[in-house]
């Protein structure tokens, strides 16, 4: 086993565990993690199986930890930080370097810390949430990989009835020519709270040869609102993993909004797990791709109460010899009776030799719901182009607006601006193959003129057409 | 100065359409173009637009004297060439306003306006149409009405200022005050800088766009040419008197 799995050992999470002096249950914990890690194939749902090489990647190919040279903070981020930031938790490669909050913020309580550190200050209410954590390792390989592995991550906590008007902000760059980043971090929302969190991920260099992989646990109180982001701009070398669980309380709000522009894999998952009544979650994921990058999404709409509201728009571009595949499930439970959901995914291939796939599937155990999904791969239509071109609009022009044009009617439910309008620099800079970092949007002007006459057609989705009951 | 087609033929996926046809509209004449369905004329508008489609297999197309058969259709448009379409497609996700503001500036490389000005000149524009301001904020065509649809052809044609203009079925599916509307748009942009080739199957557009001149296409050809007083002549009789034609007994639609 251990040839195959490189560093990745019984021993060397001992030793990370022995290093960021953990208590035992931790360890307990991680070990345990990698007993799933071991047994779980790569994809355990038997309709995926078909698709399983396409995240496909050979874990030994990167060193567990890194030799840690020093960087000096000042250098390293400059270009992707304009300096006066506040409120903001800043990584490099597994090291988070520097973490900032505002006095009034931290006076309210707001906690962020690097994951070790809170281990130690709130280890009781830590262990708490690793008994419950909604990222789980018992049916991911990858999840239970990074709840084993983890050598990095954040604590974020907001306690109840605190509203952060301000976002707060993760920024992590790799600047190592190999590396692997490991990162558990988990979001807490107290009851009557709201937060608004953007997470941004570069590589310095496009040498930079990684294995990213995250897990993410979003725990929305009792009537809070969770706004989430996250930029996935990592270098042609990165192979990048993400696995996020987002649980709901009773009359909780979360949206959740995902930009994958960078690595050469990257394998997504997102669970929505609606457990409260009343709950409402609105997911995002918008992806690029060119070259030979591969991606792989699974997005799942868990209803487990009443009155619950669900809903997850993907939309992507594919070119040159890329490919996806996107796989997203609604599941309704006996018990969530007057549930909506929705799932949609829509792919546009820019070359023949790109290539898309999507299964969407519904499991419904209650009636009384309303539940729609859709999917479709489409080319670039011929007959809009030609309609643009006799405008006099230049074909690359006319093509540039109807596939930045083929994201907009997701973009445009996107509520947080910053987030909105970010990711349409982004994708534009995706188009002009530039790579651009969120920070380079404050120095390109031109958006705002346009802004104004910015289109927002909110259709209501489950108005609209629905095929279940 | 004109718009000139030279015993052109046409084919699509390999089966002839045109077959060889004759017509020359000049700066200042409005033509109309009429012709049972299925005759080809859409297939003479997008061919004269630079459709990748149809296949110009013998003949030519000048502008001003110059052929343009090699041309993309962005550079046909800014020869001057405006083509309204049959059926306009939507594209999501591009506003109307970003769209036309596109569309302008290709077609006035040397003027670029400021947003302001262009608003300005826009809003004239639309005024004249009766459209409202709404509209600028929806995706391209997209959700519009039939009759929506034609009047943003004509939007476009009105802030494009081409000089060759090809209206195909511009009037079809307008209710009587758009159809005014449009067709006093289409008065007010005809003149002597601009020639007018009008595609309809309707007597009732030309009470209000008189051409000097009108063509009936049958079977990839056309098979007659007159002046205004044919429009009228086939109101009464349909196509069957003409010589050449084939068909049943189909009158023109009035
Ligand atoms: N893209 C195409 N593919 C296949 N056949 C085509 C295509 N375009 C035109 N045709 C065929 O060419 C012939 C002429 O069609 P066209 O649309 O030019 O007629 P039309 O005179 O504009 O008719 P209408 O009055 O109904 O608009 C028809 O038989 C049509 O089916
Ligand atoms: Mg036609």
């Amino acid at each position: 086993m251990s040839e195959l799995l490189g560093d990745f050992s019984e021993s060397s999470i001992k030793e990370v565990s022995t290093s960021l002096k953990e208590p035992e249950w931790l360890l307990r914990f991680r070990l345990k993690s990698f007993e799933y890690f071991l047994s779980l194939p790569p994809e355990t749902n038997p309709l995926y199986t078909k698709y399983a090489y396409v995240s496909q990647f050979n874990i030994p190919d990167f060193p567990y930890s890194g030799s840690g040279r020093q960087l000096d903070f000042r250098s390293t981020f400059e270009g992707y930080l304009i300096g006066n930031e506040t409120n903001i938790a800043i990584s490099a490669n597994e090291n988070v370097m520097h973490t900032e909050l505002e006095a009034d913020v931290e006076g309210r309580g707001v906690v962020v810390l690097p994951l070790s550190q809170a281990v130690s200050r709130y280890e009781s209410r830590l262990r708490e949430i690793f008994s419950r954590k909604v990222v789980r390792s018992e049916n991911e390989k990858f999840a239970a990989f990074v709840n084993a592995f983890f050598n990095t991550g954040l604590y974020i906590h907001v306690p109840d009835g605190i509203s952060l008007g301000k976002p707060l902000r993760k920024l992590r760059l790799t600047d190592r020519p190999e590396t692997s980043i490991i990162d558990q971090t988990v979001i807490e929302v107290g009851e009557d709270s709201s937060l608004v969190f953007l997470e941004e991920e570069y590589s310095k260099n496009d040498s930079d040869k990684a294995i990213h992989a995250s897990n993410l646990d979003v725990l929305g109180g009792r009537n809070s609102s969770v706004d989430i982001s996250s930029v996935h701009m990592l270098g042609p070398e990165v192979v990048s993993i993400t696995n996020r669980g987002l649980r709901l309380d009773e009359g909780c709000r979360i949206t959740d909004s995902s930009l994958y522009l960078g690595s050469s894999v990257s394998r997504a998952r997102t669970n929505f797990l609606l457990s409260g009544r009343g709950a409402f979650a609105e997911g995002f994921e918008i992806f690029f791709t060119d070259g030979k990058q591969r991606y792989d999404f699974e997005t799942n709409l868990l209803h487990h109460s009443q009155d619950t509201t669900g809903s997850t728009h993907a939309r992507g571009v594919l070119r040159g010899e890329s490919q996806s595949i996107y796989k997203g499930m609604i599941k309704i439970v006996e018990t969530a009776k007057n549930s909506r959901s929705y799932l949609a995914h829509h792919a546009m291939i820019l070359e023949r030799t790109a290539k898309s796939d999507a299964i969407p599937g519904l499991e419904i155990d209650t009636n009384e719901v309303k539940a729609t999904h859709s999917a479709s791969v489409a080319q670039l239509d011929e007959e809009q182009l030609f309609y643009l071109m006799s405008r006099g609009i230049e074909q690359e022009e006319a093509r540039k607006m109807i596939v930045l044009g083929f994201f907009e009617p997701v973009l445009s439910r996107i509520p947080v601006e910053e987030t909105r309008e970010g990711t349409r620099f982004m994708i534009e800079g995706k188009w002009h193959r530039e790579k651009r970092r969120l920070v380079d949007r404050i120095s390109v002007l031109g958006f705002a003129e346009e802004a104004r006459h910015e289109v927002r057609q909110k259709e209501d989705i489950f108005e609209r057409h629905y095929k279940y009951r | 100065m004109s718009l000139e087609v030279r015993e052109l033929h046409v084919a699509v996926e390999g089966k002839e359409i045109l077959r060889g046809v004759n017509l020359k509209v000049g700066k200042g004449e409005v033509h109309a173009l009429m012709g049972p369905n299925g005759s080809g004329k859409s297939t003479l508008a997008y061919t004269l637009m630079g459709h990748p489609k149809y296949q110009v297999t013998s003949g030519d197309i000048l502008v001003d004297g110059e052929s343009i058969l090699t041309l993309t259709p962005d550079k046909r448009a800014r020869k001057g060439l405006f083509l309204a379409f049959q059926y306009p497609v939507s594209v999501q996700g591009v506003s109307m306003f970003s769209f036309l503001r596109a569309a302008y500036n290709s077609a006035h490389a040397q003027s670029q306006p400021t947003i302001f000005e262009f608003k300005e000149k826009l809003n004239e524009k639309l005024k004249m149409l009766g459209m409202g301001e709404e509209i600028l904020n929806r995706y391209l065509n997209e959700g519009f009405s039939g009759g929506e649809k034609k009047r943003a052809e004509i939007l476009q044609m009105a802030l494009i200022e081409p000089k060759y203009a090809v209206l195909d079925e511009t009037d079809s599916g307008l209710d009587i005050d758009a159809l005014r509307i449009v067709a006093e748009g289409i008065n007010k942009l005809s003149g002597p800088e601009r020639g007018i080739l009008l595609i309809t199957h309707y007597q009732r557009i030309l009470r209000y766009v008189k051409p000097q001149f009108v063509h009936v296409m049958y079977e990839g050809k056309i098979i007659e040419s007159g002046g205004e007083e044919l429009s009228r002549l086939l109101e009464e009789k349909g196509y069957s008197w003409i010589k050449g034609y084939k068909g049943e007994e189909v009158s023109a639609e009035v």
